[in-house]
């Protein structure tokens, strides 16, 4: 009997949780898909979407209404998924590959792009979509994702890389964060800070490469040479990470939860207000006003020490391509569209305003109205304005080069080589060492 | 107090004690499903119990909010049900062959089902994943539910089953003019019933947990079962341990309610592969 | 005539196991030989593959990160054998005593971790073994005054996790499999020992370890699989299958990664071919050494 009553129960139950299918599958978002209308018609063409940062997908929408608005006869619906990083550009990779299952349009880190650029791109070449907005947008950004000459893949931002400062906690142990010039004086500082309040000024990246490629960026070198043979044991980066090894010996830096302040655990540090400084690109703007609420009011920025006065003091870090597949359903109107909605003013305006990124046209740097907008929550969260930054240190912004040896050097160093370094102790030289042999063994 | 009643309270202790222990995670993550996401991130996983602090938020947000929780929940249900239904039908008969006959090959047929049990599936994947891209079943169930149809262990304890059916069964449904797949439908199935619980059980919760392999299949997140969708949840940037966590609790629950009323088939069907001593 | 063939009883037992039949070739049969195949080659998904001999397995032999990963799936099936045999089968026999108050609730509760999913339970282990000091290992340890513990990022303390996982999640079924094993041993036999004055100890050395022998191959045997082949609970533990200097990376997160993350699925097939060698080399000299071949031809 008991068993009956177990069975009709569980069949209600399981009718009851139909019935809420119907009413949610209808229009998803937050959980991973959806399908952005933008005020299409029935005669829109449905494009496919996939991304691993949920904000990308809002700037899109907004894009998205003003690309229909403008093009009645062309209008388009995009249907958006949101996975999470290693997943989505596995995903993608097989995809592209075999030819089954790719969405029409994608992004794709820079640190993943040679993949996709490796032996025949299935990718869409750009140029002839690009073509109209070059001058106006930084032409290193464009010359990122492209092989041979080819475009295929559209930038997102600069990703001018900054220092951002808990001037509360600086305040606290008495320290001016706009007289840190030198790394030098950060070491000064980030004692004092250590023995006022007991926090540590920074982290010791132990899966990121972000505190590396600044360091080397700074020396005019790269992880890889001229060839784009790797050269992760170069005097530079033995500097480099000495540097950073004698920071952390000093308590000025400690390795954090996560493992690099763009974490889920790290921004839980953070928040808690337990490390002082992060060296991020600027996009890292908006982790703080996503997850890192409590810091309202508290962050500056401002640019990054040097090892020595006079050497460039940014470096143009990450980044995101917009590709569109050699399988997408109408090819034309998906680069039409992603030029639209990545390097016309109009986005590249959005992309400051939804995201809070440093946009690749750089005249937009220069519009007051945008950048000094007191409804920005971007210009309401932080205590200085970035823009006040960026322009100081415009002719100052670095690149590390992204070849096809990339996504093998920054695994081994990500995975093996910092945690080694940061975490166990071992030699500088010797851990750089090994990760130039590992690194060219496997690429053999 | 006796030392029969002092060794009883102190067994009682001992297995409450470890009791305790393998429930820690479950109430952890109960405390959790009430707790906002963000407070995950900041201060972890843990045991503090802290009414001010909790709320049926997302709860409401798991009914109400927009996501694809229920649609990820469906599929699962779906896709459950199916592989059960066919799995233990294409199981029954291949073992009903294996048991009521004797002819040429059986005894290597019955090695390569033994085989089946040892060979690590995961070798498999890479292959597999080029067939079933090659025969253009990529992000189809069928996909997910081929390979498995025939069950090893499936069809190794309905023939350890059926050898308990007498075979003057079979003998007599050929006196009365049954044809051999007659004699299977109607005499044999019916009396396999019992061995079908603890069997439906068992595939049922392999599949309902299945990830590897869908994993890589489906590539449509509207066809995402489960265990995808809330792996799809780890974002770093989409924040999404509202909804991971408590539809993490509300994944178990299904199973647990089974688990609850059918426990004994359960237990049954788990040790189904384990020999007689 | 076509039907009078398949309905005739040479033919219908044929009929009945050609499901299998089938299944093995096309889903088992076919992707072993592919793979073993696929190993010599050089292959990537959607390009012409091309004969290479036997580089992907001379490159397979010099790879250090290959030979971690074997080194942690071995490091892992030994420590899950060490630990969900022989407490399982301690526990099944002292829950089985007639001294036993609640038995059914002490069952089930030990069983119920096993109904999870590894997505959910690698998840909650994650972030019980945060290394913040909220998390709630390192908050329990804080209790007793020790500092945290970073534990997915040592190797030892990673290990610790990922047997506190498995141990979690299969300790109930075990001992499920032992007390299934105990109920087929007579009481007979103890109460012939017991008369003879033998202890309860003598009693579980001399009756019980030796007579549960066919359970505790069975569970060997299936450990020994499933600890080499385990890759997910990995994945989930951290968050993918790039741990800190690959303290996680498994034989199977090996194959995958060459597989699926690289693209590169001839020498992902040489990784598969060679966990296959292992597993059937331990489990049939497991298998023999335990007598079960003998048995079987009895």
């Amino acid at each position: 009997m008991k068993n009956k009553w177990l069975i009709s129960f569980l069949v209600v139950s399981m009718l009851v949780f139909l019935a809420g299918c119907g009413k949610s599958s209808s229009g998803t978002s937050g959980g991973e898909s959806s399908v952005l209308n933008g005020g299409a018609g029935d005669k829109a063409t449905e494009l496919s979407y996939w991304t691993f940062v949920e904000l990308h997908g809002q700037h899109f929408e907004k894009m998205l209404e003003k690309w229909n608005a403008a093009n009645p006869d062309r209008q388009i619906k995009l249907n958006v998924t949101v996975m999470p990083y290693d997943d989505m550009h596995n995903k993608l990779s097989i995809a592209v590959q075999t030819g089954v299952g790719a969405p029409d349009i994608a992004d794709i880190e820079l640190g993943k792009f040679p993949d996709f650029l490796a032996g025949e791109p299935q990718l869409e070449p750009l140029n002839d979509v690009a073509e109209p907005f070059k001058g106006t947008v930084v032409q290193s950004q464009l010359d990122l994702y492209a092989k041979e000459g080819k475009i295929y893949g559209l930038s997102t931002h600069v990703g001018a890389t900054v220092a951002f400062y808990n001037t509360e906690i600086l305040d606290e142990a008495g320290v001016d964060y706009k007289s840190i010039v030198t790394w030098d004086d950060f070491k000064k500082a980030g004692i004092q800070v250590y023995e006022k309040t007991g926090k540590y000024m920074g982290t010791a990246d132990t899966s990121a490469i972000w505190q590396a490629s600044l360091l080397l960026a700074q020396q005019e070198s790269d992880l890889t040479d001229a060839d784009g043979k790797p050269q992760v044991n170069s005097p530079e980066m033995v500097r480099a990470m000495t540097m950073l090894k004698d920071l952390q010996d000093n308590n000025v830096i400690s390795t954090i939860a996560g493992g690099q302040p763009d974490t889920e655990e790290a921004y839980g540090e953070y928040n808690s207000g337990n490390y002082a400084a992060a060296f991020m690109p600027l996009w890292q703007m908006s982790r703080y006003t996503n997850y890192m609420k409590d810091l309202s009011g508290k962050i500056s920025i401002a640019p990054l020490p040097v090892l020595e006065k006079g050497m460039h003091r940014s470096y143009g870090g990450g980044g995101t391509g917009t590709v569109v597949t050699k399988t997408a359903k109408d090819i034309q109107l998906a680069k039409d569209f992603i030029a639209y909605a990545k390097l016309s003013l109009d986005a590249n305006i959005e992309i400051w305003n939804t995201l809070g990124f440093d946009p690749i046209n750089m005249s937009v740097w220069d519009m007051k109205e945008v950048t000094h907008n007191p409804e920005n929550q971007f210009v309401k969260y932080f205590v200085n304005n970035p823009f006040d930054v960026l322009n100081e240190i415009k002719e100052e912004i670095n690149l590390i080069k992204s070849t096809s040896a990339s996504p093998t050097i920054n695994n081994v160093l990500c995975t093996v080589t910092l945690n080694e370094i940061f975490e166990d102790g071992k030699d500088v030289q010797q851990a750089l060492d090994d990760a130039q042999t590992q690194i060219e063994q496997e690429l053999k | 107090m006796n030392t029969g009643t002092l060794r009883k309270i102190l067994l009682f202790a001992f297995f409450s004690v470890l009791c305790l222990l393998i429930l820690v995670p479950f109430y952890a993550v109960t405390i959790a499903s009430f707790k906002p996401g963000e407070d995950l991130i900041r201060y972890g996983l843990n045991l503090r119990f802290d009414l001010s602090a909790m709320s049926f938020d997302n709860f409401v947000f798991l009914f109400t909010g927009e996501h694809a929780y229920f649609t990820w929940f469906f599929n699962s249900l779906l896709l459950t049900a199916v592989q059960v239904v066919l799995t233990l039908l294409v199981s029954a008969t291949v073992a009903y062959g294996f048991s009521a006959y004797e002819f040429r090959g059986k005894n290597l047929l019955f090695v390569c089902v033994l085989l089946i049990m040892m060979v690590p599936f995961e070798i498999l994947l890479l292959p597999l994943y080029t067939l079933t891209f090659n025969m253009g079943l990529m992000n189809s169930y069928s996909a997910i539910i081929l390979p498995g149809v025939a069950g090893a262990a499936t069809i190794f304890f309905f023939r350890q089953y059926l050898r308990g059916i007498p075979k003057e069964m079979i003998a007599a449904g050929r006196v009365d003019g049954a044809n051999e797949y007659a004699i299977y439908a109607r005499l044999i199935l019916p009396v396999m019933k019992p061995s079908f619980a603890a069997m439906a059980i068992l595939n049922g919760m392999n599949s309902w947990n299945n990830f590897l392999w869908p994993f890589m299949v489906l590539s449509d997140e509207n066809k995402y079962t489960l265990p995808i969708g809330l792996k799809t949840l780890l974002t770093p940037y989409g924040n999404n341990y509202d909804l991971l966590i408590v539809g993490s609790f509300f994944s178990i629950l299904p199973i647990l309610v089974l688990f609850l009323g059918f426990q004994k088939y359960f237990i049954d069907g788990m040790t189904a592969g384990a020999v007689k001593g | 005539m076509i039907k009078n063939f398949l309905y005739s009883q040479k033919v219908a037992p044929y009929v009945f196991v050609l499901p299998f039949v089938l299944v093995f070739i096309i889903f088992w049969v076919y992707p072993l030989l592919s793979s073993f195949g696929m190993s010599f080659q050089k292959v990537t998904l959607g390009q012409e593959a091309s004969f290479i001999g036997a580089d992907n397995y001379t490159k397979l032999m010099g790879d250090t990160i290959f030979f971690k990963a074997v080194r942690n799936s071995a490091v892992y099936m030994i420590l899950t054998l060490l630990i969900l045999i022989p407490f399982p089968m301690l526990f099944a026999v002292l829950i089985n005593s007639k001294a036993m108050w609640g038995r059914e609730f002490f069952k089930s509760s030990f069983f119920f971790p096993a109904l999870t999913s590894v997505v959910v339970a690698g998840t909650i282990f994650r972030l019980m073994f945060g290394e913040m000091e909220g998390s709630l290992i390192n908050s329990l340890l804080g209790v007793f005054g020790v500092e945290p513990v970073k534990f997915l990022k040592g190797q030892t303390t990673g290990f610790v996790a990922l047997v506190a996982l498995a141990s979690w999640r299969w300790m109930g079924v075990n001992m499920l499999y032992f007390l299934y094993g105990l109920k087929n041993i007579p009481d007979d036999y103890y109460e012939a020992a017991s008369i003879d004055g033998a202890s309860a100890f003598q009693r579980f050395t001399r009756i019980t370890i030796p007579l549960l022998k066919p359970t505790t191959i069975y569970v060997l045997t299936i450990s020994i699989y499933a600890g080499l082949a385990m890759f997910i609970e990995s994945m989930m533990l951290w968050n993918g299958n790039n741990s800190p200097k690959n303290i996680g990376l498994t034989i199977v997160g090996y194959l995958y990664r060459q597989g699926i993350e690289k693209n590169n699925l001839g020498y992902a097939a040489a990784v598969g071919i060679v966990l296959l060698i292992i597993t059937m080399v331990i489990n049939l000299t497991q298998l023999a050494l335990s007598g079960m071949f003998k048995k079987e031809e009895e």
